[in-house]
């Protein structure tokens, strides 16, 4: 555990180093990857350990993402308080949500949660309090003047973040080692059998559900923050489907690998904006290549990496002191 | 020992290059962003697919071609100007990500008739433009809010604000249309809200009034606002709201041969962009609408005859509309607003030009400007126009009677300003 803390603190200050280092966009895009890596967190946990299918995530972190910009607009509170509530409104839709999910499995659970993922967001734009289309402002205000002039706001987006990131991974990974991980993995690998070992099985999905909408939301809540505004563009179902390929290309059962998979998520835009410059007509084409991209990738990650590039990576290492 | 003393010389002579030459590369020739020797990068955030797109996706190319032609023509101060667009499909979300862009990536000198209300103001707080000192001129929206130079220090206006639009337009409701059943549908954001509060100020009371939510035009959503507008039996109806709102509700209420006198916003009343969107253009006729420029068709201003010369070899092939006017006159004025800024081109100094000689340069519009130390308000007023069969615009009485105003309690004047006269050749000389 001693080890764990102080891993994850050398992690922290070296990502803070990089920070100071790197140019402002590069700062921006860490900031975005941290975000990322809590979402795809959450999909491990639910998809990866308890074996439930989720393509609503978009939709967990759009939850997360207004409950954190009502706490702060309306109430006027403090950051750290408007994430914790992202985290408890989140937790509480999810475990509202767990309970009808825990009946569905399969093809069933995954079609539900598409659902939500179309559905939710676009509820913003009945009610007035939640902004409609253009959503609601996510002020958290400007980093504290003793960090100087030079100390630009997305790096102090990017400091939250990398902590509330880390301090997430640290408590998932726990989590994942502790009796419920193994129970979760028990109930994936044969619900019957778990069931017979006296493990409730539907309590403990629905737990599942719980801790990994939890974690949806505060990635959520990250993602208002970096870009200042919820709105229900901003958590589409292109978002959720994002994020599947992402966790798939994380390897669905790997928490390190979300790093990767985070990764790559931002890498997209990058490619797509490369590829389009050299292909022409960047407008159009930038509109249209990061969807493509991100479904050629899901498509020959199924076939060729079902687990993820790093098992097969970890798999093809394995091999080598063999020969 | 000798030896250890050369190694150190040659040494200390390596860093004294190597460190010579990180600090000569390190002083480039023009040290603000966006500006080199040979050219000056803008970047614009604009609906170039999506909803809220027709019309507006021709805003930029019109600039660009603007651009080409004062290139062509030596530059600004011998500097081309180039425009990056970007799309942002009308939504607050991606208008971040890609000022975001424009700003850290593609390193912008300053943002052009960046468009939208929300948009702009998720920007703005998002991007953070005011500190990061980035001028953003002729923000392509009219909502007075952003009128407020304490919290807005970068930016500028150009279009008179939609509480000024809505001032002009309550004074014509009062000497024109007393008596009659009122009706209003709007745009239910800054856009319409704005509207709404100068109409309510100027006592304006609408007898039915239907405000939609942003991006939900359609024909299904128009066929309930002209529902509730016949119901509650509205012989004018006002509306304030994007063109492919308007196109649905004006085919919606002919095809339920349901005639008021319709009253269009300025923005959405675009004729050319009706037909594209299939609606067709006689259900303009006779329709009343609010007007800062001269129509696109009339090829007896000086402004629009230049225009179109410039748009039929630089933009070919895309009609010239009001989108394309407003584009062609968009490049006008950031070309007069960098050459103000003079030669040595930097964004304090563009936004010191556009606050002592913004309110001097030439626009299409008839209406005065109101840039100075303590205004950045663009335009400052309407005149009423009249639609004809084929989407033609006319003054109403046959000549052009603008109407001054301001975006909060100050009366509604005629006024009797003279614009300025089209550069020679639509080049600017202004320093």
């Amino acid at each position: 555990m001693r080890k764990k803390i102080a891993l994850f603190i050398l992690l922290g200050w070296v990502l803070l180093i990089i920070g100071d280092r790197v140019d402002e966009l590069r700062v921006y895009q860490g900031a975005q990857m941290a975000m990322y890596t809590i979402a795809l967190a959450s999909i491990v946990l639910l998809t990866g350990y308890s074996g439930q299918v989720s393509l609503g995530n978009g939709a967990m972190m759009a939850v997360g993402g207004y409950g954190a910009a009502l706490t702060l607009n309306n109430l006027g509170s403090p950051i750290w308080f408007a994430f914790l509530m992202a985290v408890v409104c989140a937790a509480l839709f999810g475990a509202l949500l767990g309970t009808a999910a825990a009946r569905l499995s399969g093809p069933y659970l995954a079609g539900t949660t598409l659902a939500l993922a179309v559905g939710l967001p676009a509820i913003a734009n009945q009610f007035k309090f939640l902004g409609g289309e253009p959503g609601l402002l996510f002020d958290v205000g400007f980093p504290p003047e003793r960090f100087g002039e030079e100390f630009t706001q997305y790096k102090w987006f990017f400091w939250i973040s990398t902590f509330i990131a880390l301090i997430a991974l640290f408590m998932t990974s726990n989590i994942l080692s502790s009796r419920f991980g193994r129970t979760w993995r028990g109930i994936r690998g044969h619900s019957l059998a778990a069931e017979l070992c006296g493990v409730h099985s539907s309590r403990m999905k629905i737990l599942a559900f719980t801790v990994s909408s939890a974690l949806a939301g505060l990635a959520g809540a990250v993602l208002a923050m970096n870009i200042s505004l919820v709105a229900p563009g901003a958590y589409a179902l292109s978002l959720s489907f994002a994020l599947v390929t992402g966790a798939v290309l994380a390897g669905i059962s790997s928490l390190p690998g979300v790093v990767f998979g985070a990764f790559i998520l931002v890498a997209i835009p990058e490619i797509a904006d490369a590829l389009a410059g050299r292909l022409g007509d960047a407008d159009k084409l930038n509109h249209y290549l990061p969807g493509l991209i991100v479904s050629i990738l899901l498509i020959l990650s199924v076939i060729y990496a079902p687990n993820g590039p790093g098992e097969n990576l970890r798999k093809h290492l394995r091999k080598k002191p063999a020969r | 020992m000798i030896r250890k003393t050369r190694r150190k010389r040659t040494w200390f002579a390596a860093a004294v290059i190597a460190s010579g030459s990180l600090f000569a590369t390190a002083l480039p020739a023009n040290a603000e962003t966006g500006v080199s020797a040979t050219q000056i990068k803008l970047g614009i955030t604009l609906p170039l697919t999506g909803a809220a797109s027709p019309g507006y996706n021709k805003i930029g190319n019109a600039m660009n071609a603007y651009f080409k032609y004062v290139n062509d023509n030596g530059g600004v101060y011998g500097r081309k100007v180039t425009l990056i667009q970007k799309d942002d499909m009308y939504t607050p979300q991606l208008a971040i990500a890609k000022t975001n862009e424009l700003i850290l990536k593609d390193k912008v000198f300053a943002l052009v008739g960046p468009l939208g209300t929300a948009n702009f103001t998720a920007t703005h707080k998002s991007v953070n433009l005011a500190k990061r000192g980035v001028p953003s001129l002729f923000l392509n929206t009219g909502f007075s809010g952003f009128a407020n130079k304490k919290n807005y220090p970068t930016s500028f206006m150009i279009l008179p604000s939609y509480a000024m639009e809505a001032k002009v337009v309550a004074q014509f409701l009062k000497e024109s249309h007393a008596g009659k059943k009122l009706g209003l549908v709007y745009q239910n954001d800054e856009f319409g809200i704005d509207a709404l509060g100068a109409f309510t100020a100027a006592g304006v009371k609408f007898d039915v009034s239907v405000p939609y939510t942003s991006g939900s035009q359609s024909a299904a959503t128009a066929q309930t606002w002209v529902s509730q507008l016949a119901a509650g039996g509205a012989q004018v109806v006002v509306f304030f709201g994007v063109t492919s709102a308007t196109a649905p509700l004006l085919a919606v209420a002919a095809g339920a041969k349901y005639a008021p006198q319709w009253i269009l916003g300025s923005v959405g009343a675009d004729p050319l962009t009706l037909q594209a969107l299939g609606v067709p253009v006689a259900v303009l006729n006779g329709a009343q609408t609010p007007a800062g420029n001269p129509s696109p068709n009339d090829t007896s201003d000086e402004y629009v005859k230049q225009f179109q010369e410039i748009n039929t070899k630089y933009n070919t092939g895309v009609a010239f509309d009001d989108y394309v006017l407003q584009g062609m006159n968009l490049g006008l004025m950031t070309v007069q607003a960098l050459r103000a800024a003079g030669q040595n081109l930097t964004r304090r100094g563009l936004i010191r030009a556009m606050e002592t000689k913004g309110s001097t340069f030439a626009s299409v519009a008839y209406s005065p400007l109101g840039y100075s130390k303590t205004s950045n308000v663009g335009h400052t007023g309407y005149f009423m126009a009249v639609m004809g069969p084929t989407g033609d615009r006319k003054p109403l009485g046959g000549s052009v009677t603008l109407y001054t105003t301001d975006s909060g309690s100050g009366p509604v004047v005629k006024s009797t300003f003279k614009r300025p006269a089209m550069p020679a050749k639509g080049l600017p000389t202004n320093s």
